[in-house]
């Protein structure tokens, strides 16, 4: 594209044409790929769309067929019923109590031990690092089962510390801190600050910690957004209703004798919600940290 | 003197995180490979040790493998749904960046990825409703026999396929936007000159220079295919009415094991199998990196 | 004094976290009362009762608190199991559990025996028959307090019987395939809309093997009988075992009359989206609610039905209240408002539930079965999930499988091998017989 800009000198009638020619063409292209990138997009966003409509919808209408996409007689009883019948304020607030706890803990452990791992090249630092590395690649689900005895050992189970354990630390995080650091942080900036006389936690607070703002930012989202799409562990450490995160209560809401899709809906729709909203908030945050993951080699 | 003080800090800052790392990681990994040698059932104080029995019974236990069987076949199906579909679409959405809709595209491509997913699953399962979900309406309408989508033993496994990759591809979008985007300019500007068409240069050049970006997706896809769970749960659970047929996966098998059949040790057994195989992938993953590096 | 020492607790740890969220979070957690009863139940229907029987008690504990928690079975039973090996749960809970299912806790002395007084009021066969005292005791020790049963019946929809000229429930197996035909309601293209008859052939965990052992055992066989000595075989690699899967398939392939996308269980045949089903009494208590204007009656099953019995076991130290919880719910006034707003039968004996049983017909089929009604229960073995769970899982292949219909060759290698799996963990666990 920049370079059709730059060989606009001297434009011959013929040449003219044919620009007139191209730039036609790149306007079909453009509206062709603009066709496909639309449905593509709401091809992805449907499914919520439907869950959303299907929250209006009366018992009647969700029975109906063939189904209705637009509710034909929209109603608020689904949302009454699910906000006066389930603690779902209650579930979306431990969620985000434990997303945030979280979000904290990672921020907190990557932002130290990345910095050490980045300018700290002692021989033993490498040797930890590379433990931490190496068990980055084992998923959560093969070690929970004796985590959750850990848990249980430790008297957490149903509450937010429970929830906490699994989620304390992530070496993507470390890694991605360390990274940053290496490449964002010159050596002289922290040997001037040490001639003068600073202190090694001043130099953390002070002179490390602004300049990673932006990589700590993006860690922030990842870490949350990974907290509250937790299922797995949250499914075995918490057993009662008053401590379940929302993702458990909802896939316990339909096991319940007989299922109200409407509800079921509505209770989704509800939980929707804020996650859309923080996503369209943090987007560029996140994208930024999602981005970063694929740096890895 | 400075060395030391220096490292004196080091390891005082690090101290916190290793041992929570040590706690709530190396400890509990350690005990999963430790616990697949034993037999034990939560509820009773004997432990004893079995040796390779847990994994030689695991090899004739035809519900494990039809999970192991469920859970590659997902793996790989969600790899092969989103890989090229995530290129292509990354690939559009790189040539029209500049467009006002690119925020929009990238926004609705990106948030199945971010959604909570037990609402998204639940909206899936009344998409593929036999009776009342709106995809066999649409294939009914345009004259396709309706299909009994979550109860077939073959389509309900096809479905957790097509809800997990709607998951998946966002992120594989996002990670190839970003290798589009790290892509030399010249050497398009070169091929276009050439007289290369849009898509040729796609076929021959961005494809064989996204291969890193490839490798790094398709292991991350399929190490989060191999862990599926959630899914298969909300799309076959429901006390009642109409439940779906269970999909049998790994986690899910792991967890009956251990929490409803109470073998914890059997349990462990099959959590070192995943492990093998994630390892397994990853090192592949290094060893194709190596060898590009190479020539 | 109390509470100053919690908000104390409160300030140290949020200074730590430095966070005001978890602040408010924390000052939600911390909140426990001396007073404080917890029941465990696996029936979310079962709740309200509960809290009826928890109202009751006020006059003699003002101070007593008792919370609820009432969720699905399945996870109700692994919580049960987690909170039981030493977790998570403080003060004294209130834990309902079938017979067969507390085994595998009793084996571990688990769960604790009842106070003397409990023992005495269980074992008086004036208030319970031995059926149920042997369920809720072991070795000759009480454990628990029967509650109620878990008992199946035929559920048919009286208008769709009246409109297909049937003005009996069926009395044979034979019979139940020859209304399913029936009953079933088809669309243009032949397409059941309305099933004739609702089985469960899909979903995951246990309930299909015991569907599917319902209707076995019209036919004489069974999972699992006993063998003496403690020890257990399998039943239904034989005819009855044959017929009872002949009859499935053949409904739902020869047949079609129903399938296993279709609506199904009590949701279906409140909707009318089935004619008839076999389920416990508790539906009486659903319909009710959900569809008070369906014109419905019960009747019983060919030759038996299961009966399972699950008591109430209390956990936790001084676990007084808890036990004069159990034996509270136990009190006729309660049992009768059970049965009425429930509808799970009670196990107590001697308490006069005509009041309830005159107004709604539909419970004779569950109390006044005809003589030599057979009942079956599920084995008090620590692994009988499992064996269940295994079950199911090949049943959900079998229901699948169109051309195993036809050939009683094919139906027979499937039920000898379930068998041989079944027989696989039986052996394992010693149980055996050999």
């Amino acid at each position: 594209m920049t370079f059709e800009t730059m060989r606009h000198t001297e434009q011959t009638a013929e040449e003219l044409a044919e620009g007139v020619r191209l730039r036609r063409r790149k306007k079909l292209t453009n509206l062709a790929i603009d066709i496909f990138l639309l449905s593509v997009s709401v091809l992805m966003l449907l499914p919520l769309v439907l869950l959303v409509a299907n929250a209006f919808k009366t018992p009647a209408e969700m029975l109906a067929w063939p189904p209705t996409i637009v509710p034909g007689d929209p109603t608020l009883d689904n949302f009454k019923a699910v906000l006066s019948e389930t603690p779902l304020l209650r579930w979306i607030g431990n969620s985000i109590a434990f997303a945030v706890m979280s979000t904290i803990a990672i921020v907190a452990t990557s932002a130290i031990a990345g910095y050490v791992f980045g300018k700290f090249r002692f021989a033993t630092m490498n040797v930890l690092f590379a433990l931490f590395l190496a068990t980055a690649i084992v998923p959560f689900e093969v070690y929970m089962i004796p985590l959750y005895f850990q848990a249980k050992s430790l008297g957490i189970l149903n509450s937010v510390w429970g929830l906490l354990l699994g989620y304390l630390v992530m070496s993507f995080g470390i890694f991605l801190i360390r990274q940053n650091v290496i490449h964002s942080i010159p050596d002289e900036l922290l040997e001037a600050a040490r001639i003068d006389g600073a202190g090694e936690f001043w130099i953390f607070f002070r002179i490390v910690l602004p300049l990673l703002r932006g990589a700590l930012g993006a860690l922030a989202v990842l870490a949350f957004f990974q907290a509250w799409t937790a299922f797995a562990w949250p499914m075995i450490v918490t057993t009662t209703r008053s401590s379940y995160t929302i993702e458990v209560g909802l896939a316990l809401f339909q096991t319940g004798f007989t299922v109200d899709l409407g509800r079921l809906s509505a209770a989704s729709a509800t939980v929707l919600i804020p996650s859309i909203l923080l996503f369209v908030i943090l987007r560029r945050n996140f994208v930024q940290g999602v981005a970063s993951t694929g740096l890895k080699e | 003197m400075l060395k030391r003080k220096r490292f004196f800090f080091a390891i005082l800052a690090i101290l916190p995180t290793l041992a929570i790392f040590a706690y709530v990681r190396l400890y509990p990994i350690a005990d999963t490979l430790r616990l697949s040698l034993f037999q034990w059932n939560i509820l009773s104080k004997n432990k004893p040790f079995i040796g390779l029995a847990n994994f030689r019974e695991l090899l004739g236990d035809h519900l494990f493998l039809d999970a192991l069987i469920n859970t590659t076949i997902i793996a790989f199906g969600v790899l092969v749904l989103t890989i090229p579909m995530a290129m292509i679409i990354a690939a559009m959405l790189f040539h029209r960046t500049r467009s006002r809709m690119a925020g929009f595209y990238e926004t609705a491509v990106f948030i199945p990825h971010v959604v909570s997913l037990v609402p998204a699953a639940m909206a899936w399962k009344w998409i593929f409703d036999a009776r009342l979900g709106p995809l066999n309406a649409l294939l009914d309408f345009i004259g396709i026999p309706m299909q009994n989508w979550l109860f077939d033993p073959v389509l309900s496994v096809i479905c957790i396929i097509v809800l997990c990759s709607w998951q998946a591809l966002g992120y594989a979008v996002l990670i190839y936007l970003v290798g589009f985007k790290n892509l030399p300019v010249s050497l398009y500007e070169a091929a276009k000159l050439d007289g290369a068409s849009g898509p040729q240069s796609f076929w021959h050049l961005s494809i064989p220079m996204l291969k890193p970006i490839t490798l790094y997706v398709s292991v991350v896809t399929l190490v989060s295919g191999f862990n599926v769970y959630a899914q298969a749960f909300v799309l076959a659970s429901d006390a009642q009415g109409a439940p779906g047929r269970q999909v049998r996966v790994l986690v899910l098998d792991m967890l009956e094991n251990s929490f409803r059949n109470y073998r914890v040790g059997y349990a462990a057994s099959e959590a070192v199998v995943l492990l093998v195989i994630v390892l397994g992938l990853t090192l592949i993953q290094f060893s194709m990196l190596r060898e590009r590096g190479k020539s | 004094m109390k509470n100053a020492y919690s908000k104390l607790k409160i300030s140290t740890r949020a200074l730590a976290m430095s966070t005001a969220l978890a602040v408010t979070f924390l000052s939600g957690v911390t909140v426990a009362s001396a007073e404080t009863l917890t029941v465990w139940s696996g029936y979310p229907e079962m709740a309200p009762f509960y809290q009826h029987v928890a109202d009751g008690m006020k006059a003699a504990h003002p101070d007593l608190e008792v919370q609820v928690e009432a969720i699905a079975l399945r996870e109700h039973e692994k919580r049960v199991a987690l909170g039981l090996t030493g977790g998570g749960q403080d003060g004294v809970t209130v834990i309902e559990l079938s017979g067969s299912t507390a085994t595998r806790y009793l084996e571990n002395d688990l769960l604790p025996e009842a106070p003397s007084d409990i023992s005495t009021f269980v074992k008086d066969p004036k208030n319970f028959g031995t059926f149920f005292s042997d369920i809720a005791s072991s070795n000759g020790k009480v454990y628990g307090v029967p509650l109620f049963r878990g008992q199946g019946s035929l559920f048919y929809n009286t208008d769709m019987f009246k409109a297909a000229g049937l003005t009996t429930p069926p009395k044979t197996m034979e019979e139940f395939t020859e209304y399913a035909k029936k009953l079933t309601q088809r669309d243009a293209s032949g397409k059941a809309t309305v099933s004739g008859w609702s089985l469960r052939l899909s979903g995951g965990g246990q309930g299909i093997a015991e569907k599917f052992w319902t209707n076995l055992h019209q036919f004489g066989g069974a999972i699992l009988v006993p063998a003496g000595e403690g020890k257990w075989k399998t039943d239904f690699a034989n005819e009855a075992g044959r017929k009872a899967l002949k009859q499935y398939l053949d409904l739902v392939f020869t047949q079609k009359s129903v399938t296993p996308e279709m609506p199904a269980d009590a949701d279906a045949f409140e909707r009318g989206q089935t004619a008839m089903f076999i389920r416990e009494s508790w539906v009486i208590g659903d319909i009710a609610k959900k569809a008070p204007g369906l014109k419905y009656a019960t009747a019983p099953l060919p030759t038996g039905s299961i009966a399972l019995p699950t008591n109430l076991y209390v956990v936790g130290e001084d676990g007084k209240v808890g036990w004069e919880f159990a034996k509270a719910a136990n009190s006729p006034e309660n049992l009768v408002w059970l049965l009425q707003n429930v509808g799970w039968l009670p196990n107590r004996a001697g308490i006069d539930y005509t009041s309830v049983t005159a107004k709604q017909p539909a419970f004779a089929a569950f109390v006044d079965y005809p003589k030599g009604y057979k009942f079956f229960t599920l084995p008090s073995i620590g692994p009988i999930e499992e064996v269940l769970t295994r079950v199911a899982a090949q049943l959900v292949v079998a229901f699948a499988d169109a051309s195993m219909a036809t050939d009683d060759a094919k139906i027979d290698a499937f039920l000898k091998k379930t068998s041989d799996e079944v027989n696989t963990i039986l052996d394992r666990e010693g149980l055996l017989t050999k």
